[in-house]
């Protein structure tokens, strides 16, 4: 039991230590999942600004590799509310809960059109 | 205090003074109160049941099966699986302008929590269309059986009047057919057939859209619009049209 918190506070204090260099090498694009719904945006910065390190998310819970976790049968909500993927952190207690604030990571289809172009999408039917 | 309440000589005190929250608990079990008594120890009250909820616009529904939708806005998440499927089932064009059902998009930057949300439109399926008043031939009429607004596009001379009637920017000009085009509730694709719902409702992923028959008490349409936990509003009242398409949150 001892072994393992002095690790945990070793691993947290080395991503603390490394937070200047990690900053400086995520990706800075938005990444927009397109399965199974369209338009789900996830932002590297958005959570490097709040403190996490690297190796919150990576290896454990998504591949370095950018969508891949989009090919898992499993990306679906309904394992975001066993605590898997996302919902490792969104579960009420550390971030917002899954299934509260759907259009906050749901940007749709026109948040998607957006972030392709970097500005805002052409009005449809007006 | 006189403990022999006499029952046949009781008088109304009136209801102006009774408590919003005692109003509410009465009302939440179905109830109106319409008299206090001795001194506020009694109340009389009646079922609201048929003054239901969201009234102005529900009081009546002619129709059976009276096509309704009920839209959970704030499921949406404009993955636009509706829209696909609703291109799909219709042969709507993909051009510019042309669709039957569409997402708008309101951005709330100041909101805590969600930035912004999305809200489903189509066609209201009014009880009062101004659509059908408004056009010269009759190429679109609220049909008699089904409560449906539909198009006899042979009639249709596109002079696009009832774009204009229309509040809820519901219509276009189909360029291949010649004639506007609306939603129809999927009537000639889908319902006509035998299916239950809507291409949309069906394709939809986070049942956001409900389909259903405001005249029936079991089903899921009715039980939401009658219901008074949670708001439920229509889009554009002032039009004064009655729609048939409601809205709920949280």
């Amino acid at each position: 039991m001892t072994i393992r918190s002095l690790c945990i506070t070793a691993v947290a204090a080395l991503s603390l230590a490394a937070g200047v260099a990690v900053a400086a090498s995520y990706p800075e694009a938005p990444i927009v999942y397109d399965k199974p719904v369209k338009g789900v945006v996830f932002s590297h910065k958005t959570h490097v600004e709040k403190g996490l390190a690297c190796d919150m998310c990576h290896n454990r819970l998504f591949e370095q590799q950018a969508k891949k976790a989009q090919e898992n049968k499993d990306f679906v909500m309904e394992s975001l509310y066993q605590g898997k993927y996302c919902g490792a952190c969104h579960n009420g207690s550390l971030a917002f809960a899954s299934n509260t604030r759907c259009a906050t990571c749901h940007i749709g289809v026109k948040g998607e059109e957006r972030s392709k172009t970097g500005g805002k999408t052409e009005k449809k039917g007006h | 205090m006189n403990k022999n309440i006499d029952l046949n000589n009781l008088q109304n005190e009136g209801v102006e003074n009774v408590p919003m929250q005692e109003r509410r608990d009465f009302l939440k079990m179905g109830l109106a109160i319409t008299g206090i008594f001795a001194g506020g120890s009694l109340f009389s009250a009646v079922s609201t049941f048929n003054s239901a909820h969201a009234s102005d616009f529900a009081k009546k529904y002619p129709y059976k099966p009276h096509y309704s939708m009920v839209m959970q806005q704030h499921r949406c998440i404009d993955c636009e699986r509706c829209m696909d499927a609703c291109v799909a089932t219709n042969h709507v064009p993909k051009v510019h302008g042309a669709y039957r059902t569409t997402i708008l998009e309101k951005e709330t930057p100041d909101a805590v929590g969600g930035k912004r949300e999305f809200i489903p439109i189509l066609c209201n399926q009014c009880n009062l269309p101004q659509c059908t008043r408004v056009c010269p031939t009759k190429a679109t009429y609220k049909d008699k059986t089904t409560g449906i607004v539909l198009m006899d596009i042979k009639k249709c001379i596109g002079c696009l009047t009832c774009q204009e009637g229309c509040p809820y920017n519901a219509r276009y000009f189909n360029e291949e057919k010649k004639a506007v085009d609306k939603c129809n509730f999927c009537w000639d694709t889908r319902l006509s057939k035998g299916e239950k719902d809507t291409a949309c409702a069906h394709a939809c992923p986070a049942d956001v859209r409900i389909f259903g028959d405001l005249s029936n008490q079991e089903d899921r349409v009715f039980k939401i619009v009658h219901q008074i936990e949670k708001a439920v509003w229509v889009l554009r009242p002032e039009a004064g049209t009655r729609p048939n398409v409601f809205y709920t949150k949280g």
